[in-house]
């Protein structure tokens, strides 16, 4: 296997693991949606960013993402919490609109710019080898690898720091304001995270794909175990292996690799759903004995 | 003729309060005050405010007007001696997690934004389930509990707050007649151990064995007092509407205990 193979494969698999981190959140929120509406916002973002900027420099274009990402955050949350719409209308609607904008913003500008809708959403991974950064000329590797592993220590230091308030706002949320804890404040603390990634990862992988490891992931891994934290690992695991597999499926039948890393995602979830179904024939012996409670006689 | 006894050194005041959503007030101009170290009941018809309220003492859903304090102070000095029980409904049970997980959470409610839960923390977990006779379900996953199980859970997390006040959303919503009786044993010993204890609740013939005072609640503040004096067919009337056959049964009921000796 050559060295571009391995960088692909490991690029991938970061991707992967900042999505599955984040989605795990996200899916026991019942906000994965807000995932991919994040991930088709910020692309007027970057055509503005890249306009204004007048290059692919990852820097403006990031920045142009995230302001977008997160003002699709505000939008859906202002559409639901204020204007009492439904979620899943304010989310379609403030996407669908603002990838619509930068839809329009693409062709207007696209005789001057060198950008176009496939590249925001199927990625250009295959090249991700070619993009090195060099120190001193000694070349380090691809610069998408390593802005991913920055990303990466981002989303693990915090959930890792922060893990406790992460699951309390999700599990309980009054509970958790009941705390005196800021729910709106960890809600935007972890759409900043998603937006950070869906903005890091795109231009390596795509928009397609990005989704795919922030739904497919935590949605399989959630079958598969009954402890949060588990559930977290097992989805990193998934989304590593499932950039593997990928990756040689994509060269076996020479086509998009971003493309059959999703495959590869959508069927880990379908054996796992027949794994977790097939288990719940076999009875299930009881270990406890049902007690009778004793409240108040301790 | 509405009663809204005052308390000297109330555990907890609320003042003018209302909460309005959507322009349609769930409570509205609620003012009471009520005593330290007694079981007391918040009750009135669905709809009629009482989880609101209980929201709007804690802070999680803001007030309108009107302002509440507890301890004599604001909410946000004493949150660590205020816990609070959701209604049961209000969390997906299907997460990820073992009933000492959610137990845990109340620890984390006295414990820096950093920190981990130590030897100590475990014990009063495992004390807490202990007191709702959930010792033997630790490791369960909270999705495999009845909804007894889950409610029992709910006050063992509360429990593990160790705190002063307690104000409990329902919690004998769905459990059976037994786990009932245990819950109010325990609410009765933490009682005669000077805790305060606000329960929103909805059964009116066990309410005057349980509660020793009652907050009754029809969007606006109908009454407000110890139990015997606030539980008579006229202001019974006034929170729930005079059609139900249920209040004059109460009323009997109350009746006979007030003057027993008429019966023997
Ligand atoms: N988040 C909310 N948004 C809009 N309206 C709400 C919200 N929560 C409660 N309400 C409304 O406020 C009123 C009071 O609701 P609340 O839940 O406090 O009543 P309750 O006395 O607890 O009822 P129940 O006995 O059914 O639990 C109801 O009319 C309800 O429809
Ligand atoms: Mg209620």
């Amino acid at each position: 296997m050559d060295t571009g193979a391995i960088w692909i494969i490991a690029t991938a698999s970061l991707v992967a693991a900042n999505a599955a981190i984040l989605g795990s959140f996200l899916i026991m929120r019942k906000m994965t949606m807000l995932a991919d509406a994040i991930s088709h916002a910020v692309l007027p973002g970057i055509v503005i960013a890249y306009f204004i900027s007048g290059s692919r420099a990852s820097l403006p274009v990031s920045a142009g993402a995230a302001v977008s990402g997160i003002l699709a955050t505000f939008l859906i949350q202002t559409l639901t919490k204020k204007m009492k719409m439904q979620e899943d209308a304010s989310i379609g609607l403030s996407f669908t609109f603002l990838f619509a904008i930068g839809v329009v913003l693409i062709s207007y500008f696209g005789k001057d710019i060198d950008l176009d809708q496939d590249c925001v959403l199927y990625g250009e991974i295959a090249y991700v080898a070619l993009d090195v950064w060099k120190i001193n000329d000694v070349s380090i590797g691809p610069r998408q690898f390593w802005i991913l592993v920055i990303n990466l220590i981002i989303v693990v230091g915090f959930v890792y720091l922060f893990y406790q308030r992460l699951v309390l706002t999700t599990f309980d949320p009054a509970y958790a304001a009941s705390l005196g804890i800021s729910i709106v404040f960890w809600l935007y603390a972890l759409m900043g995270g998603v937006s950070l990634t869906t903005v890091l990862s795109f231009e390596a992988v795509g928009a397609i794909l990005v989704v795919g490891f922030f739904a497919g992931l935590p949605a399989t891994a959630y079958l598969l175990s009954n402890n949060f934290k588990q559930m977290i690992f097992i989805a990193v695991g998934l989304g590593v292996v499932a950039s593997i597999l990928g990756y040689f499926l994509a060269a076996w039948v020479n086509g998009s690799v971003a493309g059959a890393m999703s495959v590869i995602v959508g069927i880990e979830f379908f054996v796992a759903l027949a794994v977790s179904k097939l288990g719940k024939f076999r009875i299930q012996p009881n270990h406890e004995k049902v007690i009778k409670p004793t409240l108040g006689k301790t | 003729m509405a009663i809204i006894e005052e308390v000297k050194n109330p555990v907890l005041e609320v003042h003018s309060l209302t909460v309005v959503y959507n322009k349609q007030p769930a409570i509205w101009n609620v003012d009471f005050t009520l005593p330290k170290g007694q079981i007391i009941g918040i009750m009135g018809p669905n709809g009629s405010g009482k989880s609101t309220l209980l929201k709007a003492i804690m802070g999680v859903v803001d007030a309108n007007i009107g302002y509440v304090k507890v301890f004599d102070q604001e909410i946000e000095e004493v949150r660590r001696k205020v816990s609070y029980v959701p209604q049961r409904q209000s969390v997906d049970w299907d997460f990820p997690a073992q009933v000492k997980d959610v137990v845990a959470m109340g620890r984390f409610a006295t414990r820096g934004i950093l920190s981990r839960l130590n030897a100590e923390d475990k014990e009063i977990v495992q004390e807490s389930l202990k007191k709702v006779g959930m010792e033997a379900f630790a490791n369960r996953q909270i999705a495999q509990l009845s909804g007894g199980q889950q409610q029992r859970v709910f006050i063992a997390r509360a429990l593990a707050q160790r705190a002063e006040l307690y104000l409990m959303d329902e919690p004998f919503a769905g459990v059976d007649a037994s786990t009932e009786e245990s819950i109010i044993e325990l609410l009765n010993e933490m009682r005669n151990h000077g805790k305060t204890l606000i329960v929103v609740h909805h059964d009116l013939y066990t309410a005057s064995d349980y509660f020793d005072w009652v907050v009754l609640l029809n969007t606006r503040l109908v009454a407000s007092g110890p139990v015997a004096k606030v539980f008579t067919p006229e202001i019974l009337a006034e929170a729930y509407g005079s059609r139900l056959t249920t209040l004059s049964k109460v009323a009997d009921l109350l009746a006979e205990r007030r003057f027993p000796m008429r019966h023997k």
